[in-house]
């Protein structure tokens, strides 16, 4: 303490003398400090390095299937350099691994560079104007001939919306022909027809957040874990944040989805109508139907008559689980367990794909998987829906809503109602009577055309019937018949070997266009790249056709906004109603789901729905104002086995089957090497009993024969299979399992029964 | 933390306790008595002055970094910045789906669930991400930044392979393999296939449905 009084004493005469000195001192210690702390900051600015490797991210589509995910492309010096799922995208940056490996798509080896014409046997290049020139030749050359009925196109669920709906126009008021058809027939025919009889209009009720609220899935005939991975990742984020969750997967096979699910029913192919007619029965036997919904909202009908509740309940009987359970390989228990889930959840949502679509039974499948959300109240509520899931980009908005199908019109029209041509010929300003009352060629039928001759010329765009059509075989031949034309982005597919022009396509990004995904979605892909050598967009392709058949007054609208604009206006004419989705708000916007009546309008999540769906008469709550009674239809499905029942001479039924990484019959996905490596060749799965009576091992070269054709390909023992049947993935080119794969079709939608072929399978020793 | 307070005011008194000497007016063969040893003034007037111009502010600003060293392991820490919240508040939040939430409520990480994550692996990640800390405090002090905040690095795989790589559950699945050295060279990201992390920059932008549920300041 001394030492302060010291120093104090000192200090006293000097205290108030600051100097400049110290003035300056002081200012120069803070400025020091203010720049050594500017310094450490802006040295942090710099080492905290932006780990940013592209110059753009820029708002796509995926490519591949028809869940639609929303994907961030990243662009450096004019590449894709990578891929991201959008945060902010009904998907909520949610993709799979087919979709991360988007950046390979755009330098995938094998694209189709130039036109190509068949001289003496061979494809050899040829000039844009060569070849059109040669196509529209013989297109007028047949039209002449022997009428527009000669003619055909066969589309695509992966064309963009303006390609599918310019092909359309062009072809039922243009040439006056409805043999417009395509690949959506083989996957959503059924789902189609199964909606428009119930609802009175196509395309689901619901949405994919729907899966955000349910607290019962009942999968049936859906691969959803490999075939559709964010919405199954979706149903999985729901169980885990809510374990009382069920999940119910129904199918033949123990598949990823089986192996995530809480109860699986692996029923016998072909036999799943009996399912759902006994989970009817119970719903009714135990009393959990809604009768006050059904009361409201609910007609029921034989197909034929109307029908009452007292007819369904009937027509039940023989549908008891204890009658049926054998049949159906599963036990009454399980049935009676299931029906009382789905009845009684909070919130049940149905989801199904080929399992229902490719059968013979097909729309009958589906009008009672919407009958039993009907009969339970189980629609129309957060959760409760019954969704069927897409498997192509753009079936539902390409194809279904502008009706590019032989037996359809846009917006939910059909050809054969003349009060329906009419509107869409005034539409369309072409003379009454342009478009023809005869359907057109349904997929499996076109092809039987080509084959005796009915069909002379045919256009086929992005897609690979050689491949994907059932009993290919035959189907080859019918080609080499016709004057087939094949547009595609890649060399040498099974179709193009048996074509007479080939047009190289562009692919994904290479050209701009809308598609509509699952939940009635519509969203934009920009282009981003341009197409390689002389590629290009099939649009391009259908105008200048349209010009040289001498209907450029018709196709005047040229540019994909062109096209999407009329097409808006349009759509304004029917319950279908999206005017207000714009190429401006498309480009902003996260994809807007219709109806959307105006641009002001959010669109419309949930259908039928009061305060959502603007069609909906306010105060009704729940309407389903596509029947004349704003009332939904259940129907009495009897069920009929499936053609191709099991003999002595075929033992065992054959199913093909879906993996996670490639997409369809693998054009694209398997010339990815990482995707290719992953999967491998295809093979016949079989369970070991199976396996054992059969003396074949994993390994060993087996024959798979059915009437419609033999396939050689190699075995493979698995508890995945159900004993009795063999499965076979359908992506392997080299495997080409569709040549043995039966043709039957069901008699409404028309769609071709892949899962259901009765087979022989025998050991084949070198 | 009461430690370095001390400090501080210590500091300060001492600081200006050296400024009001003359080093150049003060006496050499003054001697002060401190009790056991007398020593010249003028050294202990230096003594003071390298205490309260080193020895404090060393001392304090070591205490300082400490303290905000380790405070930023904790999730509390991340959540004192206002504009972190709508990611802690999600975390804790048991009805959420985002990845950090399903996280969090399942205690696959039992603590400092915001640094875990966060932090590359080895020495060098830990430096970064403290650089990375230090840079948002210098952003935020000085508002610098606006809102919705979006990270500038990018996240990397290995936070999460070094957890998952290995398992039963993780190794099961084909696409871990066939997507193997993509998912190490972070060419494609975890994300991609496991979905959001945390709120979407949408839900975080100022006047959205959820941006007041977000940001509510934690009890």
């Amino acid at each position: 303490m001394s030492a302060e009084v010291s120093s104090e004493d000192e200090n006293k005469s000097t205290s108030s003398d600051i100097t400049r000195r110290d003035v300056l001192f002081t200012l120069g210690g803070l400025g020091a400090a203010i720049g050594a702390g500017a310094a450490m900051w802006g040295g942090l600015e710099l080492m905290v390095r932006s780990r940013q490797t592209v110059d753009s991210w820029n708002k796509a589509v995926c490519r591949f299937c028809g869940t639609g995910c929303g994907v961030m492309v990243g662009m450096t010096d004019g590449r894709v350099v990578d891929v991201r799922g959008d945060e902010l995208a009904h998907n909520k940056g949610v993709i799979c691994i087919k979709g991360s490996m988007l950046p390979e798509l755009t330098r995938i080896s094998g694209r189709l560079r130039s036109p190509k014409i068949r001289k003496d046997g061979k494809l050899v290049d040829a000039s844009w104007d060569e070849a059109m020139g040669l196509v529209a030749a013989r297109f007028s050359e047949c039209i002449n001939q022997s009428g527009p009925d000669s003619v055909a196109f066969y589309g695509s669920g992966q064309l963009f919306t303006e390609e599918s709906y310019t092909a359309n126009k062009l072809f039922k008021a243009g040439i006056g022909t409805n043999n417009v058809d395509g690949n959506p027939r083989l996957c959503m025919a059924s789902a189609a027809s199964g909606y428009v009889s119930t609802f009175g209009k196509d395309e689901p009720p619901g949405c994919y957040a729907d899966a955000d609220y349910a607290d019962c899935f009942f999968l049936i005939g859906s691969n959803a874990y490999e075939c559709h991975q964010p919405i199954f990742e979706r149903i999985r984020q729901r169980k885990r944040a809510n374990p009382d969750t069920v999940i119910v997967c129904v199918d033949p096979r123990r598949t990823k989805t089986a192996e995530h699910s809480d109860i699986h029913l692996a029923v016998i192919p072909g036999t799943d109508l009996l399912l759902l007619n006994s989970m009817a029965f119970v719903i009714f036997d135990e009393g959990l139907h809604n009768q006050d919904f059904i009361d409201r909202h609910v007609r029921f009908s034989d197909g034929d008559h109307e029908a009452d509740q007292a007819a369904f309940r009937k027509f039940l009987q023989p549908y008891a689980p204890e009658k049926v359970a054998q049949e159906l390989g599963v036990s009454a228990a399980d049935i009676r367990r299931v029906a009382y889930l789905f009845a009684t959840s909070t919130a049940t949502m149905s989801l199904w794909t080929m399992g229902i679509n490719q059968r013979t039974q097909g729309t009958f499948l589906n009008n009672t998987i919407n009958s039993l959300h009907l009969i339970t109240g189980q629609i129309g509520r957060p959760g409760a829906t019954p969704f069927s899931l897409t498997g192509q980009p753009n079936a539902c908005g390409g194809v279904r809503d502008t009706g590019a199908l032989s037996h359809a019109l846009p917006g939910g029209r059909l050809v054969s109602n003349p009060q329906h041509r009419g509107e869409m010929e005034k539409i369309w300003n072409v003379p009454e009577g342009t478009i023809s009352g005869k359907p057109g060629f349904d997929a499996v039928n076109l092809f039987r055309a080509m084959e005796d001759g009915r069909v002379k010329a045919a256009l086929i765009m992005c897609t690979n019937p050689g491949a994907s059509l059932p009993a290919a075989g035959r189907y080859h031949a019918a080609m080499e018949k016709c004057f087939t034309v094949v547009s595609d982005a890649f060399e040498d597919s099974e179709t193009q070997r048996h074509a007479q022009v080939v047009l190289p396509a562009a692919l994904w990004i290479e050209k701009e266009g809308v598609t509509g995904q699952g939940e009635r979605r519509y969203q934009l892909t920009p282009k981003l790249l341009n197409p390689p050598a002389q590629a290009r967009s099939d649009l391009q392709i259908l105008t200048d056709l349209a010009v040289r058949l001498g209907h450029d007054k018709l196709i005047a609208a040229r540019t994909p906004q062109a096209v999407w604009d009329e097409w808006r206006e349009v759509s304004a004419h029917s319950l279908y109603n999206f005017k207000g989705i714009t190429y401006d708000r498309l480009e902003k916007e996260r994809g807007i789901q219709w109806p959307c009546p105006s641009e002001d309008h959010p669109g419309t999540a949930r259908r039928y729905v009061e305060g959502e769906d603007p069609f909906v008469t306010k105060g009704a709550g729940i309407e389903f104002y596509g029947n004349h009674d704003k009332k939904a239809v259940v129907y009495l499905r009897p069920y009929a086995p499936s053609p191709e029942k099991t003999s002595a001479e075929y033992p065992l039924y054959l199913t093909t089957w879906p993996v996670l990484e490639q997409f369809h019959t693998g054009t694209m996905t398997d010339r990815i090497a990482e995707l290719h490596k992953a999967t491998g060749n295809a093979t016949f799965d079989l369970n070991p009993e199976d396996a054992h009576t059969l003396g074949v091992q994993t390994g060993d070269r087996v024959e798979v024969k059915s009437k419609y054709g033999t396939v050689l390909g190699q075995a493979r023992t698995t508890q995945a299979s159900r004993p009795g049947v063999i499965f076979a993935a359908f992506y392997d080119a080299k495997l080409l399992v569709n040549r043995a794969v039966a043709d039957n079709y069901d008699p409404t939608s028309k769609e071709p029964e892949f899962k259901v072929t009765a087979v022989s399978v025998r050991k084949v020793t070198a | 933390m009461a430690l370095g307070t001390l400090m501080c005011i210590l500091g300060i008194i001492f600081c200006i306790r050296t400024a009001r000497t003359r080093f150049d007016r003060a006496d050499s063969n003054k001697e002060v008595n401190l009790g056991i040893t007398r020593i010249p003034a003028l050294t202990l007037a230096r003594l003071l002055a390298f205490v309260s111009l080193i020895v404090f502010p060393a001392g304090a600003v070591f205490l300082a970094n400490y303290h905000t060293f380790e405070g930023v392991h904790e999730v509390r820490g991340c959540a004192s910045c206002h504009v972190m919240l709508p990611m802690v508040n999600d975390l804790q939040d048991p009805k959420s789906g985002t990845l950090a939430a399903r996280h969090y409520k399942n205690r696959w990480i039992a603590e400092d669930q915001c640094y875990t994550c966060h932090s590359d692996y080895g020495l060098a990640g830990n430096l970064e991400a403290k650089m990375t800390g230090f840079r948002h405090l210098a952003r935020y002090t000085t508002h610098t930044y606006h809102e919705p905040i979006q990270a500038r690095v990018r996240f990397d795989n290995k936070n999460c392979l070094n957890c998952h790589a290995g398992t039963p559950k993780f190794e099961a699945v084909q696409s871990h393999h066939t997507a193997h050295e993509r998912l190490v060279s972070n060419e494609m990201i975890c994300l991609n296939c496991h979905g959001q992390a945390h709120p979407t920059s949408v839900q975080r932008t100022p006047g959205s449905a959820d941006y007041a549920r977000l940001m509510e300041r934690m009890k």
